[in-house]
């Protein structure tokens, strides 16, 4: 456990920020706190740089209780999420400055500054002001900022929202590469998940100030813990009667089930082969979105949406079509429960 | 129905005259030529010609009086304080209310203006009343016989009273809108207050900080109202420029206060100058590097 958070409470004017937020990270992963605005992930950012006092709970950094160890010596590189460069310095005084306040050697400084400029791949514009630098330069050069002093924990707040979509992707595979040749421990916060997903070796769910479920990527994706992570990863659609569903019937105890693209197979009408288990549907509207299609089926008054490929025959709206889904998430209040399609698993047993 | 007719429409855009612009350019620019003709350039003229009407020797007489001398002096003397003392008031302020959340900072903002918002002339006679022989302070500065009222501190402190919003209310919405994120990022790689100060906060704010002094020390040196209340008129003692020019006009010596009068002009306009060349430099820097 390099990084612990045992019970950490804040709250800010009767607001709770952090509630009872408890979690580990190993040394040398990269993590990533998901959530939507305002559910806390900066201000647990925040508390592990010491830039927010918690009222409650403790923070371990290697081994040892930080709460009472200021900001600047935690031994953290923090990653502003505007990156909060010093506009009235060049790229060299912005990369040197934590170095210069250590009143390190100039020889020392000029050699570690030109060897980060070297890594964030910045070489040649060590003289230019940030005003002069693209949003993905400006990145690059918080990022260098942060490293300078040599930290044990690397903190990003939101480190691609302010960066133009087309170079957000490459540089999230820069900075994963990058941190991961580093081997230094790295924390960052996104609201996107397709951010979290790419970059993150594990990620963090964080909603209304609490922990949601943490684990890898795939494991978050294929089994959500709480009804909240179900409805979050994902492009999930909420249902409400379910059980009105061909392989749903049995299922009860949940009001409500969550529904991903990816469960549910969209075929002409009478084309799908395992007809009994699926249900018939009206296309209410086809969109091409490149590299897949998105199709959006009435079925029994409840909205799904599937993909198909661009290379099966075209649907139109309007058309009726046989729609199988093969898993929901239902829940409730607090449980999630991954249900199957009962109809299909006959069918399997009968195959064997 | 609110939509009008096309073709109606179309007529009105024809009935429109050619060119409405440049009769409203010309009548407007016009305007304002002439008033400030009128209200501004005429009367400095006129304070110029009046100097030098009776020759360059009645001229240089004036201005060469030891009492215009040492009025001069004075006047100098609390601009100079008032500038550094309101410079400093400035720069806490400012830092206080842009980078720390405490109660009564609304309050404490909108007391900031008040010298803007009240006649100097109540300003000087609330010293009176503190610091004066009916003042509730009088017995305290008696037994230590320090002076205020009718002396050189209750003009300095008439001054400062008159001029403290001004660099202030130039610093304040500047550094709110720098925000905090580069003095936090500074602070959390281990800066002192003083390096963050210097290295981060002051080179955003220096345009604005020199720009603030600039109309500081313009009021200053012109200030009348307040410091007319505490200064007594005592001649070679307590009197500024501005109250020498109004004891030389009361005594009908119109040349000779005209004469003194140009030592204020000529500062005013080297002082507008100098105005402008820091709003410039200043605009153009914000510009490369707030983006």
């Amino acid at each position: 456990m390099y990084v612990e958070l045992k019970d950490v409470n804040k709250k800010f004017k009767g607001f709770r920020a952090l509630d009872d937020v408890s979690f580990s990270i190993d040394k040398g992963k990269l993590v990533g706190l998901l959530g939507p605005s305002g559910s806390g992930k900066t201000t647990i950012l925040r508390t592990l740089a010491g830039l927010v006092h918690p009222d409650s709970g403790d923070i371990f950094i290697d081994g040892k209780r930080v709460n009472d160890v200021p900001a600047s010596k935690r031994g953290i590189g923090f990653v502003f999420q505007n990156y909060a460069l010093f506009r009235y310095m060049t790229v060299f005084d912005n990369v040197a400055f934590g170095l210069t306040v250590e009143k390190k050697d100039k020889k020392f400084i000029k050699q570690r500054v030109n060897e980060l400029i070297g890594l964030v791949g910045l070489e040649g514009l060590q003289d230019r002001y940030p005003h002069q630098l693209s949003g993905g330069q400006r990145q690059r050069v918080a990022f260098a900022r942060a490293l300078a002093p040599n930290p044990h924990l690397l903190l990003l707040d939101e480190p691609f929202a302010a960066i133009d979509a087309k170079i957000r992707k490459e540089l999230r595979l820069w900075l994963r590469e990058t941190i991961n040749s580093l081997g230094i421990t790295s924390i960052f916060v996104t609201h996107d998940q397709d951010e979290a997903v790419e970059v993150a070796d594990e990620i963090v769910i964080v909603n209304g100030g609490r922990i949601e479920q943490k684990g890898n990527p795939a494991d978050i994706y294929k089994s959500p813990a709480t009804p909240f992570a179900a409805r979050f990863i994902g492009e999930s659609l909420v249902l409400d009667r379910h059980e009105t569903l061909h392989g749903f019937e049995t299922y009860s105890g949940y009001d409500r089930a969550v529904i991903r693209p990816e469960l549910i197979q969209i075929a002409k009408h009478g084309k799908q082969p395992i007809l009994h288990a699926s249900e018939d549907g009206i296309v209410e509207d086809v969109f091409f979105r490149g590299s897949l299609i998105e199709v959006h089926v009435n079925v029994k008054g409840m909205r799904l949406i599937g993909h198909r490929s661009p290379e099966e025959d075209p649907l139109l709206p309007g058309e009726k079509v046989s729609v199988l889904i093969y898993r929901l998430y239902l829940y409730n209040e607090d449980k999630v429960h991954l249900a199957e399609n009962v109809r299909l698993k006959d069918e399997n047993t009968v195959f064997i | 129905m609110n939509l009008a007719n096309p073709a109606e429409t179309a007529n009105r855009v024809q009935e429109k005259p050619r060119d409405p612009g440049k009769a409203a350019k010309y009548t407007l620019i016009g305007l304002g030529v002439a008033f400030i003709l009128i209200m501004l350039v005429l009367p400095l003229i006129t304070v110029c010609v009046y100097a030098l009407k009776q020759g360059w020797d009645v001229f240089s007489q004036a201005i060469t009086d030891p009492y215009a001398i040492k009025a001069l002096r004075l006047t100098l003397l609390a601009t100079v304080v008032a500038v550094v003392c309101n410079t400093f008031f400035g720069l806490f302020a400012s830092w206080a209310i842009s980078k720390f959340h405490f109660r009564g900072k609304q309050f404490l903002t909108t007391l900031i203006d008040i010298p803007f918002a009240i006649s100097p002339i109540i300003a000087g006679l609330v010293f009176i009343l503190v610091f004066g022989r009916i003042g509730w302070a009088y017995d305290f500065l008696q037994t230590y016989d320090i002076k205020v009222v009718f002396a050189v501190p209750g003009i300095i402190l008439a001054t400062i009273f008159v001029t403290f919003p001004f660099v202030a209310r130039e610093l304040i919405p500047l550094m709110q809108a720098q925000g905090n994120d580069e003095e936090e990022a500074a602070a959390l790689m281990g800066a002192k207050w003083w390096t963050i100060y210097r290295k981060v906060t002051l080179p955003h704010i220096k345009w604005g900080l020199l720009y603030g002094v600039i109309l500081c020390t313009a009021r200053a040196l012109g200030e009348f109202g307040a410091v007319s209340v505490v200064s007594g008129h005592l001649r070679g003692k307590t009197n500024t420029l501005p109250l020498h020019i109004e004891i030389l006009f009361n005594e009908f010596q119109l040349t000779a206060a005209f004469a003194v009068s140009s030592i204020l002009v000529v500062t005013a306009i080297i002082i507008l100058i100098l105005r402008n060349i820091v709003e410039f430099k200043g605009r153009k820097e914000e510009g490369e590097h707030v983006r």
